[in-house]
């Protein structure tokens, strides 16, 4: 089974009031190729989150994924800054390379467009890996049952 | 050489904020980038890039909490 190390992505963050010398983020990212079940894929990057619920990503990436955003299930849902979103749910499957690929009932919601990142979350991902964050040594390992 | 997610700071480096960026991970470079992300699919497809890495390029660089 695979056991895969991926580097934390080392951001800058320009200086701020709170920050005047400016920040350092560390974050969990990997890219990922999504497939919906009519074939059409999906080169993007995605967030390691473990606050989110389920896998998300932005409503842009169901319309180039060529999905009926129309006839999905949709529901509400939340997050920081924002009281509602419209997500769209469909089965996807995420495959973030080195034999780590899974299906996910994953939603899309147009509260991510900012972003223009998918979040991994607890249903579908974290649900099957176990992942072992080290900030010290920048490294987030994940490793399949 | 493929693009790494280290590649992006200088991949975007001049690409204006809020821009949907379509990347060809193969060749290491923009494909197209513009404020509608089909269309910057689209372009990136006709330029001969099939399967484009996208992302949006963030307002500002800010401390992030989901």
């Amino acid at each position: 089974m695979p056991k895969v190390a991926y580097p934390f992505t080392k951001l800058s963050i320009p200086p701020n009031d709170p920050y005047p010398k400016g920040q350092i983020a560390y974050r969990p990212l990997a890219l990922a190729t999504l497939t919906a079940p009519n074939g059409e894929s999906l080169r993007c990057v995605v967030w390691l989150d473990t606050g989110a619920d389920a896998c998300v990503f932005p409503l842009v990436m169901a319309i180039a994924l060529k999905l009926d955003v129309l006839s999905l299930p949709k529901g509400t849902t939340g997050g920081v800054g924002t009281a509602t979103n419209v997500t769209y749910y469909a089965d996807i499957t995420i495959d973030i390379g080195n034999g780590i690929s899974f299906p996910a009932y994953a939603g899309f919601t147009e509260g991510m467009n900012i972003h223009g990142i998918g979040l991994l979350g607890q249903a579908g991902f974290f649900s099957m890996y176990d992942v072992a964050f080290s900030h010290k040594k920048s490294v987030f390992v994940i490793e399949a049952p | 050489m493929t693009t790494a997610l280290t590649d992006l700071p200088v991949l975007l480096k001049g690409i204006p904020s809020g821009a949907w960026v379509a990347i060809s991970e193969e060749k290491n470079v923009v494909m197209a980038y513009g404020p509608d992300a089909q269309e910057v699919l689209r372009e990136a497809k006709e330029r001969g890039e099939a399967h484009p890495l996208i992302l949006r390029v963030p307002d500002e660089a800010v401390a992030m909490f989901f």
